[in-house]
């Protein structure tokens, strides 16, 4: 079975790589936001930003590489799948939890300053994350873990099923979104969806991205038990 | 006692090629098994099933009794070293302490001596090394994990001379200190005999002869000379299909099964021949070469393991008759 010490170990193996999860994300934030505020101080109105995607896409890199550049030195040292991935989990929910307890930090020091000094949005984005501080770290952790997890099933399709595999998976799910999008036709659910969608709170929105992220764990875990190196 | 490894049935199949073939052997511990065969003959995969890195098509794969498949209790006495290891991004001393988190038995003192030996830079990153150095870094991990099952799969690609030979000495040393069940994949068959205790060998997914190295260094000898001479010491003996002869101009070497007996010896000294018994490589090239014949001839019989015994012995009776 795999036991809490070998789910430690594993998130250890991974951060052994730092630059990927942890310098290479926060240096390019940091640098987005020197662009931003540079910006910000030549023109005079206040500018929203998504500079913070940066922080969210290298999650889904990190995710991506954990499973599939690190997966076959990890099942050399004496693992079973399910301890590399739930292990690598791990690193997913301690690494979403520390990044949102930072990014809630500057979100806070953004609010106080009144967008540092300059009227910038970049860590307070209208909607998603601009209530209580809790709630910004909640949807901050879930978010980021969404996306690490959802890089960790990328990387193990990769692995097992390369650039043919990878193909049929994503093909796979912009059909799966496409025959959504038919069914709501269909069904004439459009006016539904749209009320669903304005109604939902910002908590609201972040509980059903939270179920998202269970799925996708349970979809990447059942492949993983497939995965070959 | 259950053995070490017991593999029963072992098939895998990869879209219409098969690279493994209904393989059956045990291995028990401690003991140093060589397994040989050429490029492509499914070596890497067995040991790759061996280590639950691959899953069977069919046929069954016990570690200690047990399947190793999501077994971590049986994978963390198990360490499998490959020729195409892929490296995360990272350096050498991570590598070695990464592997010192997960092996039980880990012992950072023969990695930090072994990793000086080779001269292994712990702060250059991983895919900077050399070839040879990669081989090395791997290596050591192999041997300092102290595995109870311990299985390298060519493990010195683009290793020098020098360095082949200090991993020999350790693997030796290491033995001897911490006896464990060691499965040596290689092409350099002469250069590993000394160690290996018995020889296993597979040609295209099949398990072609499991022998005891002692037994298969007489198996065969090679007597050469003038061709007269030869003929004339081979006279009394059958000229069986399968002999192996090689002639250039007057001079003519030919491959006969079993040692010469006293009495032929003697003989042979007297007509000034060569007589050498076939190093284990030639002996392994000319068992390759029978495979084919026996396949060609008769077909193969099932299971790999009694094909390779039953040959075994039926060489053996040809070589008294």
């Amino acid at each position: 079975m795999t036991n809490w010490s070998t789910i430690v170990n594993v998130g250890r193996y991974h951060l052994t790589q730092r630059p990927v999860y942890l310098t290479v994300p926060w240096a390019l934030t940091v640098f987005s936001l020197l662009i931003n505020l540079i910006v910000s101080t030549a023109v005079p109105t206040s500018i929203h930003t998504a500079g913070l995607a940066t922080l969210y896409v290298w999650m889904f890199v990190g995710g991506l590489m954990a499973t599939h550049r690190s997966l076959p030195f990890g099942l050399a040292l004496g693992l079973s799948r399910r301890s590399y991935y739930l292990g690598t989990a791990g690193l997913a929910v301690a690494l979403s939890a520390a990044d949102a307890v930072a990014l809630t930090a500057l979100y806070a020091l953004e609010g106080a300053t009144g967008g540092w000094g300059v009227d910038l949005h970049f860590f307070r984005i209208s909607y998603l994350l601009d209530g209580p501080w809790y709630l910004t770290w909640l949807t901050s952790f879930v978010g980021l873990g969404l996306l690490f997890v959802y890089g960790m099933w990328f990387g193990i399709v990769y692995r097992r099923w390369n650039v043919t595999g990878l193909a049929v998976f994503i093909a796979g799910q912009a059909t799966l979104l496409l025959a959504g999008v038919l069914a709501a036709s269909w069904a004439d659910a459009w006016e539904a969806i749209g009320d669903f969608l304005t109604d939902l709170s910002a908590a609201g929105l972040t509980g059903v991205l939270a179920v998202a992220a269970a799925a996708l764990f349970v979809g990447g875990f059942t492949t993983m038990r497939r995965a070959t190196v | 006692m259950t053995a070490a490894i017991s593999v029963s049935g072992l098939t895998r199949h990869y879209r219409g090629h098969r690279a493994l073939d209904d393989v059956t052997i045990d291995i028990d511990g401690p003991s140093i098994t060589g397994l040989l065969g050429r490029n492509g003959a499914g070596k890497t995969t067995l040991l790759r099933m061996i280590a639950a890195q691959e899953l069977p098509s069919r046929g069954r794969v016990l570690v200690f009794g047990a399947n190793p498949l999501e077994n971590d209790a049986i994978l963390r006495r198990l360490v499998l070293i490959r020729e195409d290891q892929t490296f995360p991004d990272f350096k050498v001393r991570h590598a070695l302490k990464a592997a010192s988190w997960f092996y039980p038995n880990w012992d950072g003192d023969v990695a930090a001596t072994m990793a000086g030996e080779f001269d292994l830079p712990p702060d250059r990153a991983v895919k900077k090394l050399s070839r040879g150095m990669r081989s090395a870094l791997s290596i050591v991990i192999g041997l300092a994990a102290r595995a109870e099952i311990t299985l390298f799969d060519e493990p010195y690609a683009g290793l020098d001379a020098v360095a082949r030979q200090l991993f020999y000495d350790r693997l030796l040393a290491e033995y001897a200190e911490h006896p464990r069940t060691i499965l040596l994949s290689t092409h350099l068959v002469d250069e590993a005999a000394a160690l290996l205790e018995r020889v296993v060998m597979v040609d295209r997914g099949r398990v072609v002869l499991d022998a005891p190295t002692d037994e298969l260094r007489g198996a065969y000898t090679e007597v050469s000379g003038p061709v007269a001479a030869v003929a004339q010491l081979l006279a009394d003996r059958p000229d069986r299909p399968g002999q192996d002869r090689r002639r250039v101009a007057a001079h003519e070497s030919v491959v006969i099964a079993g040692p010469l007996g006293g009495a032929e010896l003697q003989r042979a000294r007297d007509l000034h021949l060569r007589v050498e018994p076939l190093s284990l490589q030639q002996v392994l090239i000319h068992a390759a070469g029978r495979s084919d014949d026996e396949s060609s001839d008769s077909g193969r019989s099932d299971s790999g393991r009694s094909e390779g015994e039953h040959s075994q012995s039926e060489r053996s009776e040809r070589a008294s008759a």
